[in-house]
């Protein structure tokens, strides 16, 4: 497979940003330091170049019909030019993807779909179609994606001109024409801040870009994104979500709505007993990785990390894991392994940080 | 990229300097390899009195985002572990080749010195990379 590049490759270059591949694609690890991009999406405002993810519209007066078919969260009751997340599955309840979907106007939606996924995305989606009155088009390669992201965003957007409304909350969408460029602007991201992502052509991307550093905000990679994901809680295809799960063994029950019209999915998991549970994991010394073992106090493995890093923000190590329903330890006494060393973790009912977004 | 490579120290491919003298070693992670971990946040070292064997794993450290094996230079027995590091693991990024040494080794094979590159050597070797 030959590796891509997104529009902006080349300004990363320039930055000598650390480069890896990432979904077929090459893209920047980090520019500076994972600590100085983390605090800066944190504490003020930094900008991800996400334009590798892929964007399907579904246009038709089935559109939105079709997608509240297609996913297993509400999507039919959502307000015009809200964002929705959601998990997409398969009859048998195992999750493909996660996406979010965008509802642009009652005919018109943008999903838009992790870029690892894009192939498996478009073979599913277009095999569920064909009874809908709508047509799906993948313009993953048109479009480039950034993500504005942290505290200082709003003030941003604003000053560029691209935010004008008074009110625009969080998961809002908006379509704009700015010098002739049309963006599709949400009020979201995957950081826990509050932000902005920027649907636009690779020009106006690049133009952009240029901007937001020309004013200060900090180029950051796909490392500090990983942990700013992380220090929130939320899963990752690939890591706590992946083809063997269903939603309610990731810990994402809130987004399987039984009670909606038929969806894909929707008998499956009516009746699927989970056999993982998500649980969230921090440690005092040592840092837990991917693929580490979890046991319990009696040393049992009862279960694998399946995200771990140090958080920037707390300084420990933090981990989600996914451990086998029916060994979840009721003392909460969890315990990594790391090079076999026995880490005692202490337990976390809510995310390691509260995000700032609104 | 320019990095800092002392003439007085011995290298390994593996990014790792010896600073010998009679037959004792002082270790560390070269200004190299801290350049390329990024932000260390995590170091482990061995007891004292561990008995090393040259290119072995004699302990590991961690940036945010990874896990590296350090690979001793030499072989010999741990006599001084700077355990001051394990609480401030960013000074491998600041001094490398100061305060962020990590281990000192009693020697067991002083042969296994002529092994290990010369400055010029392994300034040859990172412009090979």
């Amino acid at each position: 497979m030959t590796i891509q590049k997104t529009s902006l490759h080349e300004e990363h270059i320039i930055l000598n940003a650390k480069m890896a591949p990432f979904a077929g694609f090459d893209m920047p690890l980090q520019y500076s330091s994972v600590k100085e991009e983390v605090l800066a999406v944190r504490n003020h405002a930094g900008v991800f170049d996400v334009s590798h993810m892929g964007e399907f519209f579904v246009e038709g007066s089935d559109a939105i019909k079709f997608v509240d078919f297609l996913i297993t969260n509400d999507f039919k009751n959502a307000d015009i030019l809200k964002a929705v997340y959601s998990p997409l599955c398969r009859d048998n309840g195992t999750v493909i993807d996660d996406l979010i979907a965008y509802k642009l106007a009652e005919d018109r939606v943008l999903i838009c779909v992790n870029a690892s996924n894009i192939q498996k995305d478009w073979e599913w989606i277009s095999s569920k179609v064909s009874n809908f009155k709508c047509t799906i088009s993948n313009q993953s390669a048109d479009y480039s994606l950034l993500a504005l992201q942290g505290p200082e965003s709003e003030k941003i957007m604003r000053e560029l001109g691209i935010i004008k409304a008074v009110d625009f909350p969080y998961y809002s969408i908006l379509e704009t024409t700015i010098n002739n460029e049309k963006l599709i602007v949400a009020r979201s991201g995957y950081t826990g801040e509050d932000g902005f992502e920027i649907f636009s052509s690779h020009a106006y991307a690049k133009s952009l870009w240029k901007k937001l550093l020309s004013i200060g905000v900090k180029p950051c990679g796909l490392a500090a994104r990983d942990v700013l994901r992380l220090e929130v809680c939320y899963p990752l295809y690939g890591h706590e979500l992946n083809d063997e799960v269903t939603p309610l063994d990731a810990g994402l029950g809130w987004t399987v709505k039984l009670g909606k019209d038929a969806f894909v999915g929707k008998s499956a998991l009516s009746e699927y007993k989970p056999r993982l549970q998500l649980v969230k994991l921090s440690l005092e010394r040592g840092i837990p990785r991917e693929g580490y073992e979890v046991l319990d106090s009696n040393n049992n493995v009862i279960g694998k990390v399946t995200s771990g890093t140090m958080s920037v923000v707390t300084g420990k190590g933090i981990a989600m894991a996914l451990i086998q329903q029916d060994k979840i330890c009721k003392d909460k006494k969890y315990v990594i392994n790391i090079r076999n060393t026995k880490y005692e973790a202490n337990f976390h009912s809510k995310a390691f940080i509260k995000g700032g977004h609104k | 990229m320019t990095q800092k490579i002392p003439v007085e120290l011995k290298y390994t491919k593996d990014h790792e300097w010896a600073k010998v003298s009679g037959d004792t070693a002082v270790i560390g992670i070269t200004d190299f390899a801290q350049s390329a971990l990024g932000d260390i946040v995590f170091v482990e070292l061995p007891e004292m009195g561990k008995a090393l064997t040259a290119h072995q794993s004699f302990g590991v450290v961690e940036s945010i985002k990874s896990v590296s094996d350090l690979y001793s230079p030499v072989s010999g027995a741990v006599i001084e572990v700077n355990s001051g590091l394990l609480d401030t693991p960013e000074l491998c990024n600041a001094e490398p080749y100061g305060n962020a040494w990590m281990i000192k080794v009693k020697l067991s094979n002083t042969q296994e010195l002529n092994s290990l590159l010369s400055a010029s050597e392994y300034e040859k070797f990172l412009s090979s990379l």
